[in-house]
């Protein structure tokens, strides 16, 4: 699929990324988080970005961010070339008619209370579709995913979980975006009815060209359905390459600590589990240098102390790791004083 | 808390109450016979978890998969006898050792629950109480269960926090449950749970909140704490994966039904049910080269309640014939295709489904398949 280095025109480009949050510690001291701390990435047409990372590494934000629910603190955002960071009005609503969200529980994002006709006519509405023609671009969303089209007077309550995930995806695409965000979009359904979510969702990129924002925790969806993958650890990327690069050769321990933690049916009983001591890092408090040194099997000792940045490493795709070797031919990397340690293992 | 004191009050007078009934050490640890829950219904039977027959025997550790209303936490609860209200067990029995639950005298649910079986679930954080420092919580059964005293049952939970890998136990149990992450809350109920070393343990979607990498360490520390105790496990998941890498035997449950049981190695390598084979192919692999589209299976779940008569999986079954509409196939073993007991599903493989017994059907599946 898409190279690293060839994006013509994405059309999400997102670079250096930051969102912070000021918390209150105590009565007067209040304390920034920087849950999203310098995220670049680009999104090309009809291509389906995976980003993956424990819960707490701000994937979420990163999400939140892009539809403007959470405001940049730094850092840019275009969306087809358009800058988006300081939009108010009509023009926020007319960009997030190009970036829709589908979110992990229908439960909570469908309002109860409105039929299906009415949840996806507010999108058919947004879009300017005229109120007589609601009725039947409704129902041909609904057979879109694979819903029968008599479904249009039936309330959330009287759907199940993946009728009501199918709801969400149709309420998404009734505003006509280029990009979906799918933050965890399958986690709350069952397994059999996953795999008819994700096949829907890939048919309907096949069909309308819109590129994806696929966030999720569980790998093995990601490799399903992403071209590229981003992998996130305490706000920042650590790994970001194809699909292919980062599945088959992950160069960040994380990454290899993350695949090797999954459990594979065809692995069987006997298969040993990778274990990854300690637990994320409190954002709010992130370890100096590296923030996945304290959990790293390979660190050294500069990354206790330096943090690395986003590097082209041997398989092609970008890594911030110390120890991962760079990439043949790669610029040197910046003078540091233990600088002659960073391509030792 | 006073609740707490006065419960503890009760404690059966004459030292440590040792478990009830003395099981019989050879036989099984738990023995589900012929178990059906149901909950009122308008129009069906009601029935959620039917005719489901199972044992484990010490120290194994059975896995039970199957989706949402397939009836495995149910199955669970009925063992625990915790069936919500208005639901009951409205046939069969559930055996600790030789002792029926809730007919044999010799087991009140204060004396075995804890000492034979104990439970953790998905979310610690509602099986924890949250207005209770943890302390009280992980002593609470040692005091009342093995009557120690209140300083050797917090020496005995600190040593058991640590066990678990919680790094500060002393600060830990002067805490609220709110206060730590998922995967420490597990491991405290984990701690809890086998403080009193139970014969059978049963986990029911123990790492589904978790992170994978928490995950990984949290199913660890079960098998290694079970391993270290002797204590079966009872892992519940719908993550085929999460039971295949801890369990030797699996359980497939569809419908409030076993519709496959055997061996966790010969389950994966040859799933005999088209619902197993179904939910194997529906996750994509880690390793090897991708399908464009994933094998899933059409239609939902039922909603459980109502059956009509057949196979419950036959509406979405690839290769259902009218047979698997008109009769429920039982669950009999592969090899020697006689009806499978109680006894004879701890060890063989065994399927409910028609075709499986059936030569002549497995080359109609084939060319379903092909084409």
């Amino acid at each position: 699929m898409t190279d690293l280095m060839t994006d013509a025109a994405p059309v999400v480009d997102v670079r250096d990324l930051q969102v912070h949050f000021k918390i209150r510690r105590g009565i007067l001291a209040t304390q920034t988080v920087r849950a999203v701390d310098g995220v670049s990435f680009t999104i090309a047409p009809g291509e389906t970005l995976g980003l993956a990372g424990e819960s707490g590494s701000g994937k979420s934000t990163v999400a939140r961010a892009l539809v403007r629910i959470h405001h940049p603190t730094g850092g840019s955002i275009r969306v087809a070339g358009a800058q988006t960071g300081r939009l108010h009005g009509q023009d926020l609503k007319a960009y997030r008619r190009r970036m829709q969200m589908v979110y992990q529980d229908p439960y909570d994002s469908l309002d109860p209370r409105m039929s299906i006709l009415e949840a996806i006519g507010e999108g058919l509405a947004v879009r300017g579709v005229a109120r007589a023609r609601r009725r039947a671009q409704t129902e041909d969303l609904l057979r879109r995913v694979n819903l029968p089209a008599t479904l249009t007077s039936r309330f959330p309550g009287q759907l199940s979980g993946g009728q009501r995930q199918r709801v969400s995806i149709a309420r998404a695409l009734a505003v006509g975006p280029e990009v979906i965000i799918c933050d965890e979009a399958v986690a709350a359904l069952d397994v059999s009815i996953r795999a008819q979510v994700l096949n829907l969702l890939k048919d309907i990129q096949a069909d309308a060209g819109v590129s994806y924002l696929f966030i999720s925790h569980d790998l093995s969806t990601l490799r399903f359905m992403a071209d590229r993958v981003a992998i996130m650890y305490v706000g920042r990327l650590v790994e970001y390459g194809t699909s292919r690069q980062v599945f088959s050769a992950p160069q960040h321990p994380y990454t290899q600590a993350l695949i090797a933690a999954v459990p594979d049916v065809s692995a069987g009983a006997a298969s040993a589990r990778a274990k990854l001591t300690g637990e994320p890092p409190d954002p709010a408090n992130p370890p100096p240098g590296c923030p996945f040194h304290p959990r790293c099997p390979a660190a050294i000792d500069l990354c206790r102390t330096v943090r690395p940045e986003l590097r082209p490493k041997a398989g092609g795709q970008l890594a911030a790791c110390h120890v991962a070797p760079d990439e043949p031919g790669a610029a040197p990397a910046p003078a540091t004083p233990s600088g002659s340690e960073v391509t030792t293992s | 808390m006073p609740s707490y004191r006065s419960w503890l009050a009760r404690r059966p007078r004459g030292g440590p109450a040792g478990p009830a009934g003395a099981p019989d050490p050879g036989g099984p640890v738990v023995t589900v016979d012929h178990l059906t829950v149901a909950f009122p219904h308008r129009t069906g039977s009601g029935e959620v978890v039917r005719d489901v027959s199972f044992a484990i025997q010490p120290g194994e550790r059975v896995g039970l998969v199957g989706e949402s209303g397939s009836g495995k936490s149910l199955t669970a609860r009925a063992i625990m006898q915790l069936i919500p209200a208005p639901g009951r067990v409205s046939g069969g029995r559930v055996l600790l050792g030789d002792a029926e639950l809730g007919a044999d005298t010799r087991l009140r649910a204060s004396s075995w629950r804890g000492t034979q079986v104990a439970m953790i679930t998905q979310d610690p954080l509602s099986s924890l109480n949250p207005l209770v420092r943890i302390g009280v919580q992980a002593t609470e059964m040692l005091r009342f269960h093995r009557g120690l005293s209140r300083a050797a049952a917090r020496a005995r939970a600190l040593e058991l926090l640590t066990a678990v890998g919680i790094p500060d136990p002393a600060r830990t149990l002067s805490q609220f449950p709110a206060v730590l992450s998922g995967g420490m809350r597990q491991r405290v109920a984990l701690a809890i749970a086998i403080s009193c070393q139970p014969r059978l343990l049963i986990a029911d979607e123990p790492t589904t909140a978790l992170d994978v990498t928490i995950q990984a360490q949290v199913l660890d520390l079960l098998e290694r704490m079970t391993a270290d105790q002797g204590s079966a496990v009872l892992l519940i998941s719908h993550d085929l994966g999460v039971v295949a890498s801890f369990c030797d035997r699996l359980l497939v449950m569809y419908g409030g039904r076993i519709v496959e049981s055997g061996p966790t190695a010969e389950i994966i390598s040859a799933p005999a049910h088209p619902y197993t084979r179904a939910l194997m192919a529906s996750v994509p692999s880690m390793t090897g080269e991708l399908p464009d589209r994933l094998a899933s299976i059409p239609g939902s779940p039922p909603a459980g309640g109502v059956w009509t008569a057949g196979c419950a999986f036959a509406p979405r079954c690839p290769i259902a014939a009218a047979l698997c509409r008109d009769a429920d196939p039982e669950l009999i073993g592969l090899a020697e295709g006689g009806r499978t007991t109680t006894d004879t599903a701890a060890r063989h493989h065994a399927a409910a489904c028609h075709a499986s017994h059936d030569d002549s059907w497995a080359l109609v599946a084939a060319g379903s398949g092909a084409s």
